[in-house]
């Protein structure tokens, strides 16, 4: 386990520059401008966490691809894995958005979530 | 029927403006794609909305928001794959004329809301040379391709520009299974955000290159490599420091440029730094009835406040009034907006967006009316790429000198 | 003939012993090696005299690799066996007038274009001027099929419904002093029919907002401007409507000949039995000339840079603007030193700038190259700005060392007619050329009496411009199809209709670039950044090509190659 760590916090788009220092069982932060970036920089320190976006495919000619992203943040060591698991997944009717498109993904207990609402876009003949 | 407003462009900017017009007066928007929402629907990462709704939205999340709003409300009328050919200044409105492929229409409006967006520079006009074939593409049409259609343009590829849609597809792109090789950026800091940076090259141990640029395209059909250069303080090319890497795409982030030819038409008023209109504090440029927002106006880091200067025009719909304007002179900065306050319809507080001319550290913004200091505010550090937004209680009346000036803690200029 | 003694003493003269000059095919012929690629040129040009049929230059750089043709992947028999009337080798604006002259007789026409569309080389990468000719050696077989196409131009325009616009070329004088040579001038485009008008700096300011040069200059009304990548499109569709065949990806690599005549041409797609062969090659017509038994010139490469501006940048300008230079009014140059040349799509271009290179097919640019040219043209209109660029491109001149076009009936080869060594003023010079050439392939087809083709059509409809017509018909077009409804590129206002319509055109291709040139998709401001997609998608629909196959260019261009996600959709 790293003893220092310095990184961007990626919570909010000011993108503080935080300082990590473990000191025994503490983690001393220091660099961000809100309590936010405290909580960030020990899980990147012990278990760094990120979301996951990205696309899976559809039946719908009218929307090859649809958008996806993990309901919460997964392990980052997960993201590459899930990445991979997206470009398998086929939707097969139009979702809602918020409508879960795979439960559990990848074992990492977040179930991956569909972005946008489908049913606006499948069935539609006017298309460019 | 006569609208009150007639929106420009369904992205976010218009239908924020369109949403925050009066319910008892009549929208329209045009949309030239097939649907609304903009370049949101290809943004299928998150981070939209931390500020407007306190959430990580992705880009279509974001833009479904405003999509359910427009279409629940009454007031507004949706024209998609709908173009825009003309514009014509009447006395007291507008005339808009359109292709769709319902034919030739013409619609008339009071006010004009301009949300046409912005497009991106290209390899071409930042001096890029050698070849042109498949594989050489602006990051946006990388975005759509991958996003959208579900097609790949490449699998080995090197970014060109650091801003964040390129460190955005530097990221997307390694994850749809291709090898991105680097980011190469001209300038000595990266153009993007900082938290990019971090979860879209770090995170997956993509190379940031600064001071280096791809000088040629090499290969006739397809891409079969770039000639990446050092470059001096100038950006230009420092001969003897090529080096050629082979790869099968070059994706261009180099800037995005605010589309105003329909303003410039119309006689608009234009700022050459933020290339966009000249508005005052409801966005309104110098054409009376006439508005600008969102990219439009100028680029914006963040959708966020992309709403917000879109609804405080489309607030100002229908309030119709007398108006005197004075300039916001400044120093220090690249830009701000608005450029011009109309003092005669004050609100308790005038927003301002502004970003630095150049790299800083600790600085300061002073504001002053008639050389006295009516405002101040201190940032540890100040970067170009990243905008800043400050709200002003002051009272202003005709012939008054507004002046911003930013300057760092040191006494030096910024 | 050749004094083949003299041009030896000259190459010695010049330091160049090793160099063997011999006789070969009535012109001169060089051999040897040369330290550089300068030298190599310098001895071709010392070569030239007037009592020879060229000089056929074969002297080689130390170590330099043999020169390799670019030719399509493709390989297949296709084509094997076909035996037209007459084979057109090159699919530029040369060959494809030729094609189309040759259909108004009664024979059978194939042309066949290396590339994978017609007008890709020279024919795409000019300024698409309409040449007055007042700079052009006289009594030169230039200035002959000049003026001769520059005066076809104005019904061909209406025949193909291809936009032409005789806007003039205003020259410009580079010093006071100039303009004492006004009746010189004068009298030399008399000679060819061309007029001139003297111009004041007064009277240079109605046509060039604000000149770079203020002595004045002089007006040639006769010259014009048109989109030469269109014109050979549209010469192509028309002779394919009257029956030719138009073969792209289909690229000579060998010709046989029993020493009178040739009797086989083969491609990577087959090998052809024709009556008669043209060779309207371009870069590579003297390897052509020489495949076929008839070489007595040779290709000496020479690269043009040009710079195209925003719409926004043409008001500097209502004409072309060139700067007076006195070698070629002489007839000595050979370049005319390019200048401002508005185009026929109401953008400006700069260039273009001329350098000697070995490379007869390398259509990248420089920045060096870009840099020369806006610097030497923006002197002419210093209104101009970087920031108004909105692309660049290079293209290769077919220029021979006796800087001339080669239109002959060959005199070695019985059934072999060339169109070589054709470079500016090409475009405007290519109708004319075709007749000529034509009509000798024709009466070595037919032996006597020429037969024509009665159901020769010369008309063909443009593809509908929505964004150029009136209301009303603009109206009635959609209504008749709603995609002329739909803007696909934003910048240049191209619906899908038209899209559309130039994938179902004769001799279409289904690339992004092949549409690029026929409706101007992609040709705006942002370069295609919106629209690329979008067209892809059209291609992939109208054509049935899946979306991750769709090209920008030739085989091997697949934008995007890879679909994100596995299965079958």
């Amino acid at each position: 386990m790293a003893e220092r760590l310095e990184t961007i916090c990626i919570v909010c788009p000011n993108g503080c520059r935080l300082t990590a220092v473990r000191k025994g069982n503490v983690i001393e932060v220091s660099g961000n401008k809100c309590p936010r970036g405290i909580t960030y920089a020990e899980a990147e320190m012990t278990a760094p966490k990120r979301s996951f976006t990205g696309t899976v495919a559809s039946v719908f000619k009218e929307m090859p691809v649809v958008p996806v992203r993990t309901a919460g943040e997964v392990d980052k060591a997960k993201i590459l894995e899930i990445a991979a698991r997206t470009r398998e997944i086929l939707l097969t009717r139009a979702y809602a958005a918020g409508e879960v498109a795979e439960e559990n993904v990848c074992g990492t207990g977040v179930a991956l979530i569909v972005t946008t609402d489908m049913r606006k876009v499948t069935g539609r003949t006017e298309e460019l | 029927m006569r609208y009150a407003a007639i929106v420009i462009g369904g992205g976010p900017a218009g239908m924020a403006a369109a949403c925050a017009v009066k319910e008892s007066e009549k929208v329209l928007i045009i949309e030239r794609e097939a649907r609304l929402g903009g370049i949101l629907k290809q943004c299928v990462h998150d981070g939209f909305g931390v500020i407007r709704f306190g959430e990580k939205l992705s880009g279509p999340e974001y833009a479904d928001r405003f999509i359910e709003e427009v279409y629940a409300r009454k007031n507004i009328d949706v024209k998609v794959l709908t173009f825009v050919t003309s514009i014509e200044k009447e006395n007291g409105y507008y005339r808009v004329s359109t292709t769709s492929g319902a034919g030739i229409e013409t619609h008339e409006g009071e006010n004009l809301i301009l949300a046409n967006g912005c497009r991106e520079r290209t390899a071409r006009q930042v001096n890029i040379h050698g070849t042109r074939p498949a594989g050489l593409m602006t990051a946006g049409t990388a975005q759509n391709l991958v996003n959208l259609l579900g097609v790949n343009p490449a699998k080995r590829c090197v970014i060109l520009g650091s801003g964040d849609i390129g460190l955005i597809m530097a990221r997307r792109l390694t994850l749809e299974g291709s090898q991105v090789l680097g980011v190469y950026e001209a300038k000595s800091s990266p153009s993007g955000l900082q938290r990019n940076l971090q979860q879209c090259l770090y995170d997956f141990g993509i190379p940031l290159h600064l001071k280096k640029t791809v000088t040629l395209v090499h290969g006739r059909d397809r891409v079969e490599g770039v000639t990446v250069a050092d470059v001096d303080d100038g950006m230009l090319p420092i001969a003897g420091t090529e080096e050629y890497i082979p790869c099968d795409a070059l994706i261009v982030s180099v800037g995005l440029i605010p589309e105003n030819e329909l303003a410039e038409k119309l006689g608009v008023a234009m700022d050459a730094k933020t290339k966009g209109p000249i508005v005052d504090q409801y966005m309104m440029t110098t054409l009376d009835g006439v508005y600008s927002v969102g990219n439009a106006l100028h680029v914006h880091d963040l959708v966020d406040y992309v709403s917000e200067v879109s609804e405080t025009a489309g607030k100002d719909v229908g309030r119709r009034k007398e108006r005197a304007t004075i300039e916001v002179l400044s120093r220090g900065l690249g830009y701000i907006v608005p450029q011009r306050i109309d003092v005669k319809n004050l609100e308790e507080k005038t927003t301002y967006y502004f970003r630095t001319a150049r790299e800083t550290g600790k600085a300061k913004l002073t504001v002053t009316v008639n050389g006295v200091e009516i405002y101040s505010k201190k940032y540890s550090a100040l970067r170009p790429p990243e905008a800043e937004r400050v709200s002003i209680k002051h009272l202003l009346k005709a012939g008054d000198e507004l002046k911003f000036v930013l300057e760092e803690d040191d006494g030096g200029k910024a | 003939m050749a004094d083949i003694g003299k041009i030896k003493k000259k190459l010695r003269k010049a330091g160049y012993a090793g160099i063997e000059v011999s006789e070969y095919n009535g012109g001169v012929r060089l051999t040897g090696e040369a330290e550089k690629y300068e030298d190599v040129l310098e001895c071709g040009s010392l070569a030239v005299t007037k009592n020879s049929r060229g000089v056929i230059n074969d002297v080689k750089v130390k170590g330099s690799k043999p020169l390799k043709i670019r030719v399509s992947e493709i390989e297949d028999d296709k084509y094997d066996g076909k035996s037209p009337d007459v084979l057109v080798i090159g699919g530029g604006i040369v060959g494809a007038a030729i094609a189309r002259e040759l259909t108004k007789y009664a024979l059978s026409v194939v042309l066949v274009e290396k590339e994978y569309d017609i007008a890709t080389g020279q024919s795409a990468r000019n300024d698409g001027m309409i040449h007055a000719g007042i700079d052009l050696k006289p009594a030169s077989n230039k200035v002959k099929y000049n003026c001769r196409g520059n005066a076809m131009y104005p019904r061909l325009s209406k025949e193909l419904d291809v936009p032409i616009e005789m806007c003039g070329q205003c020259v410009l004088y580079t010093a006071r002093w100039q303009k004492i040579l006004f009746p010189l001038i004068k009298l030399r485009g008399a000679k060819n029919g061309i007029p001139v008008e003297k111009l004041n700096a007064e009277g240079v300011k109605k046509y060039i907002r604000d000149p770079g040069i203020k002595y004045g200059g002089f007006m040639c009304p006769s010259a014009g401007i048109l989109s030469p990548y269109l014109m050979t499109v549209a010469l192509a569709e028309n002779a394919a409507k009257n029956g030719a065949e138009i073969y792209t990806d289909t690229a000579v690599t060998g010709i046989v000949n029993d020493g009178e005549k040739i009797t086989a041409v083969r491609t990577n797609r087959g090998t052809f039995y024709p009556k008669a062969v043209v060779n309207a090659a371009g870069v590579y017509s003297d390897v052509i000339a020489e495949w076929a038994g008839d070489r007595h010139f040779t290709i000496h490469p020479r690269r043009g840079v040009e710079a195209v501006l925003d719409k926004k940048a043409r008001k500097a300008t209502s004409t072309v603007i060139g700067k007076f230079v006195i070698k070629s009014s002489t007839g000595k140059g050979h370049t005319k030193g390019g200048g401002v040349i508005v185009t026929i799509d109401g953008n400006l271009i700069l260039g273009p700038s001329a350098s000697e290179t070995e490379e007869r097919e390398n259509e990248a640019t420089t920045a060096k190259e870009f840099d020369e040219v806006f610097l030497k043209q923006q002197k002419l209109a210093p209104e101009l700005k970087r920031s108004d660029v909105i692309t660049y491109f290079a293209g290769t001149r077919a220029a021979t060392y006796e800087e001339e076009f080669v239109v002959e009936k060959s005199p070695v080869i019985k059934n072999f007619v060339q169109a070589a060594g054709i470079q500016s003023p090409g475009v405007t010079a290519a109708p004319a050329i075709a007749e000529d050439v034509a009509k000798w392939a024709a009466e070595i087809v037919f032996g006597g009496g020429l037969k024509m083709n009665e159901n020769f059509d010369p008309i063909r409809k443009g593809i509908p411009r929505p964004a150029e017509m009136e209301p009303e018909a603009r109206k009635k077009l959609i209504e008749e199809n709603p995609d002329y409804g739909v803007v696909v590129c934003r910048c240049e206002e191209v619906t899908k209709g038209e899209i559309k319509e130039a994938l179902r055109r004769p001799a279409a291709v289904a690339a992004v670039d092949a549409v690029k040139r026929r409706v101007r998709a992609g040709m705006g401001r942002c370069q295609g950044g919106f629209c690329t997609p979008l067209v892809m998608k059209i291609i992939s629909e109208e054509c049935g090509i899946p979306l991750n196959e769709v090209r920008k260019k030739g085989t091997g261009s697949e934008i995007a190659p890879r679909r994100t996600k596995g299965g079958e959709r």
